[in-house]
């Protein structure tokens, strides 16, 4: 049972890793060293759990299904270099307070995307 | 629980608590499961108490977990961390809802007002009313204060707003 619960782990970990263009189920046995029957039981369990697509595809002559992820990995890519996500003044930011989102110098860099001021006055005005 | 994080994201939350030194504690933690924070050290060459401020920096967003047990010699507690992974997901979708909430705030304060500036380098832009109050003379350097146009801003504002609430499904 672990092993199952270790194999849906890293086929859906390769499968998102995959994102748009998907993994062929054959391909993915393969990569995991698991046998097709093995593997065939895993694809069915991520799907029934809606975890990931299959779409059937001709392979070489043969049918097999490709896997797409349905949900996207998450990822810090978008806020990686915000300002706001570490930021030492977060807990004081607000609206209308002394440190706030209005005039904040570094986040009008990151906004712009333009170098950021030093991290001396963060979110001062 | 099954997580939607690659190691790549991982290693990427551990730069930002803490950057190069927080990457190698994840990396361990990673590795072993539960261990402690002198095993860590030892490992990573890290000082002690800077592998503590970093753990309990992860511990703050619950992306570690944390086991007490007494030293039967010393009577000293002994900690055990592991790293759990299945929050990771939930601490990214939180930093998001932030920033997206600070971005905001942003936008809503740039829409509601017409910005003056003396386009002096350090200093700060006026809302009109403000400007007006100051006969269009700059606080700080005493320069006319001119017009800010910030369309641009409010463009690329709502540019990143759109993608951070698509990544939210909202």
């Amino acid at each position: 049972m672990p092993r199952r619960n270790e194999l849906e782990y890293k086929a859906l970990t390769v499968i998102s890793n995959n994102g748009n263009d998907g993994v062929l189920q054959s391909e993915l046995w393969r990569e995991l060293d698991a046998t097709s029957r093995e593997g065939s039981r895993i694809a069915l369990k991520l799907e029934t759990k809606g975890l990931i697509l299959r779409e059937k595809e001709l392979y070489e002559g043969r049918w097999t299904y490709r896997l797409y992820p349905k949900r996207k990995p998450a990822s810090l890519n978008s806020i990686i270099d915000s300002p706001c996500l570490m930021c030492p003044n977060d807990a004081r930011c607000g609206a209308w307070g002394p440190i706030s989102p209005h005039e904040c110098r570094m986040l009008t860099a990151w906004i712009l995307g333009i170098d950021q001021p030093e991290m001396e006055e963060p979110g001062e005005d | 629980m099954l997580t939607f994080v690659d190691d790549k994201t991982l290693q990427k939350v551990a730069e930002a608590f803490g950057g190069e030194e927080a990457v190698q504690i994840v990396s361990v933690l990673k590795g072993v499961g539960e261990t402690t924070d002198e095993e860590i050290a030892l490992k990573t060459e890290i000082r002690l108490n800077t592998v503590r401020r970093i753990l309990y920096k992860l511990y703050d967003h619950s992306l570690v977990g944390l086991r007490r047990s007494r030293d039967k010699t010393t009577g000293w507690f002994i900690f055990h961390w592991r790293l759990q992974l299945d929050q990771l997901a939930g601490f990214i979708l939180n930093q998001k809802r932030r920033v997206l909430e600070k971005l905001e705030t942003r936008l809503t304060y740039e829409q509601a007002h017409d910005f003056y500036s003396c386009f002096t380098e350090g200093c700060k832009r006026i809302p009109f009313e403000d400007a007006m109050e100051l006969v269009f003379r700059c606080p700080t350097c005493n320069k006319l204060l001119m017009h800010f146009d910030n369309t641009d801003l409010k463009a690329s504002l709502i540019e990143r707003i759109d993608v951070l609430k698509e990544e939210l499904g909202e």
